[in-house]
């Protein structure tokens, strides 16, 4: 094999070592997450040499803890991360092209075409993930986007490969059973990781944990905010801080999750910005207080303006950071019938009856925080376990007998 | 052969190296998580959200307001809902200037609503400057109307005027905030002429009539109202 021929192949493996690497970075900071814990997480592609992100609202932590991070949720708490099969996929791609540089002139006929099959997927999952995180989480990672590169990179070298080897006419026909051998190779660098994974990956109990409830249920400061109810879902109550990346991701992965027809939402908005809270010493989510009367003083808009504020959060938050009166400006310009309702002593107050609802509640100074049917969902399970979490309660709200464990 | 077995080999490798990184990360979790759940008391270091208690609600101030708070029906047992002058004197046990000089930290909590002379009517920037003080409550759990009149009539009668300025707030604020809490945590006191009169110190703080004269009468015919963040 001459020089011309072995150089894109050394482009393969090189780019699927790093493809390798970077899946490896995110897949190990997905599974640090097991342990139900919060953790910084690495947004770099020099991990190490720069700090993890520990504030929640890199576009890293946004694609980590949104719905398309991990597949069969749920399943099994937290899902399979879809960052592990595409460390396995590099490692096959790894191997591949390993492989096919050191037979040299021995290879088997059309390998590089399998080679250049394979790239596809990887080239195709990134394709499809690049929209999502454009259109839906509307940030990028840059440990994705390095994936992204990776998988360009291969399938790029993979095609060389493949044209020169035509070109060089070392393309023979060959029996279908190499082929599903190929197949089969990577079905197994796949399986055999994912399966190792399930098997050694923390157990839930049987029971869903008991997390306590809401000392006073009751909307009696008549502030919490319908979101598009279904009638006869089981009644949540999520407490929000329109400002909150995890309320974003929450609100992301309740949607996604098919989970949210079957209940009947509330929303209590908890601004973690000192302006309006006393609960906190600093800020937060700087301008959470202003979305938040935008919030309650839209009335029957209120839903629109939440999601609205949920997807411009990182625009909002710097805006209020900056001046609440551009931030207020800003909401007025999206949307006009609000001017004169902000900052308005009426809106306040409606705000801070919220707050007052969550004293009374005595709940932690933390959002988000979820409760169905009155009984709170643990705080560790409001991310990367919530499917798996609210599949439980739901199904043992329709085992339990009529009246129990309602508001 | 020799091919075969290095391609066994490289797989064999790859695959291994691949699925022990992945195990060690899982088992470091699952590890992890055991200890956590072994070292759990089920306590966690998160704040839980309660009323304000702020830096200047020392000792002495929360039981002299809780005194008066109580005997003026804003604390629970209390029996009426506001004072007598005669009865906030004897409740705060002390003098009309100790009992104005309670109210100092409160200065930027705290509003002057002025009236006209022999009037409880709320005029346009009394009903501003209330709102925005009400609506300001952040984390406080009381907000005290102390309502007074100027020394024109008799006792008996600015007495009864006060009162009703006092009322005149109250009712002003239920009707324009309709707020369940607002009958545990309202308080009147009114102290006609007779007990803590303003003295032109209070000119400063936040008026109805900011650009008006400000002399003990102009400043009199009012209700002192302020939010109180003590958790009592």
């Amino acid at each position: 094999m001459g020089s011309s021929q072995r150089t894109p192949l050394l482009v393969v493996a090189v780019a699927a070592l790093a493809g390798a690497f970077f899946a490896g970075v995110l897949t190990f900071d997905f599974v640090a997450h097991l342990d139900r814990q919060v953790h910084a997480i690495t947004c770099s592609v020099t991990p190490g040499l720069s700090a993890p992100d520990s504030s929640g609202s890199s576009g890293c932590h946004a694609a980590l803890m949104s719905p398309y991070s991990s597949v069969a949720r749920r399943w099994t708490w937290g899902g399979i991360p879809i960052s592990l099969p595409a460390l396995a996929v590099f490692a096959f791609l790894l191997f591949r092209s390993l492989d096919l540089l050191l037979a040299g002139a021995a290879r088997p006929a059309q390998a590089t075409a399998f080679l250049l099959a394979a790239t596809l997927l990887p080239l195709f999952a990134s394709i499809v993930y690049f929209l999502l995180s454009v259109l839906r989480l509307k940030t990028l990672c840059t440990l994705c986007t390095a994936l992204y590169v990776a998988s360009i990179a291969c399938f790029a070298a993979a095609l060389v490969a493949h044209r020169r080897a035509a070109a060089g006419g070392s393309l023979r026909p060959v029996a279908w059973g190499w082929h599903i051998v190929q197949f089969c190779e990577g079905v197994l660098f796949v399986a055999i990781p994912v399966l190792v994974y399930l098997l050694v990956k923390p157990a839930y109990p049987e029971q869903v944990a008991h997390c306590g409830g809401l000392l006073h249920p009751e909307d009696r400061y008549q502030m919490r905010l319908p979101l598009a109810r279904q009638g006869g879902g089981v009644p949540t109550i999520e407490v929000l801080d329109p400002l909150c990346p995890a309320c974003r991701a929450l609100s992301l992965r309740l949607g996604a999750s098919g989970l949210a027809q079957q209940l009947d939402r509330e929303v209590v908005l908890f601004p973690l910005d000192a302006t309006c809270n006393w609960m906190v010493s600093e800020s937060l989510h700087p301008g959470s207080c202003t979305v938040s009367e935008a919030i309650l003083a839209a009335g029957p808009q209120a839903e629109t303006v939440l999601t609205w504020a949920l997807d411009h959060q990182p625009e909002l938050r710097t805006l209020g950071a900056r001046s609440e009166k551009e931030l207020s400006a800003r909401i007025v310009k999206e949307f006009p019938q609000l001017a004169g309702a902000l900052g308005s002593p009426a809106v306040k107050s409606r705000l801070n009856r919220s707050l007052r609802w969550v004293v009374a509640n005595s709940l932690p100074v933390l959002t988000p925080q979820v409760f169905v049917g009155g009984r709170k969902v643990c705080d560790e399970d409001t991310d990367l376990g919530l499917e798996y979490v609210l599949t439980r309660l739901l199904h043992e709200r329709s085992l339990a007998p009529s009246g129990v464990g309602g508001r | 052969m020799r091919s075969g077995l290095r391609h066994v080999a490289l797989f064999l490798g790859t695959l291994l190296a691949v699925t022990a990184l992945v195990a060690a990360w899982v088992r470091g979790a699952a590890v992890r998580l055991d200890r956590l759940v072994a070292e759990q008391s089920g306590e966690r270091a998160v704040a839980v959200a309660s009323a304000a208690d702020e830096g200047y609600c020392t000792g002495e101030l929360k039981r002299i307001l809780r005194r008066v708070l109580t005997s003026c029906g804003l604390v629970q047992g209390g029996s009426q809902r506001g004072c007598q002058p005669l009865q906030a004197r004897s409740v705060a046990a002390m003098s009309g200037a100790d009992f104005n000089a309670l109210f100092v930290p409160l200065a930027d909590r705290a509003a002057i609503i002025q009236f006209d002379q022999d009037s409880a009517d709320l005029d346009a920037q009394a009903i501003e400057l209330l709102d925005r003080t009400f609506a300001d409550q952040r984390g406080a759990s009381y907000f005290l109307v102390v309502s007074r009149a100027s020394p024109e009539g008799s006792v008996a009668y600015n007495r009864e005027l006060s009162r009703r300025r006092a009322e005149s707030v109250l009712q002003h604020l239920e009707e324009r905030f309709h707020d369940p809490d607002l009958e545990r945590e309202v308080g009147l006191l009114w102290l006609g002429e007779e007990f803590a009169q303003l003295d032109r110190e209070f000119c400063q703080w936040q008026r109805s009539r900011p650009t008006g004269p400000c002399g003990g009468a102009e400043l009199n015919r009012s209700a002192f109202v302020a939010w109180i963040d003590c958790r009592l």
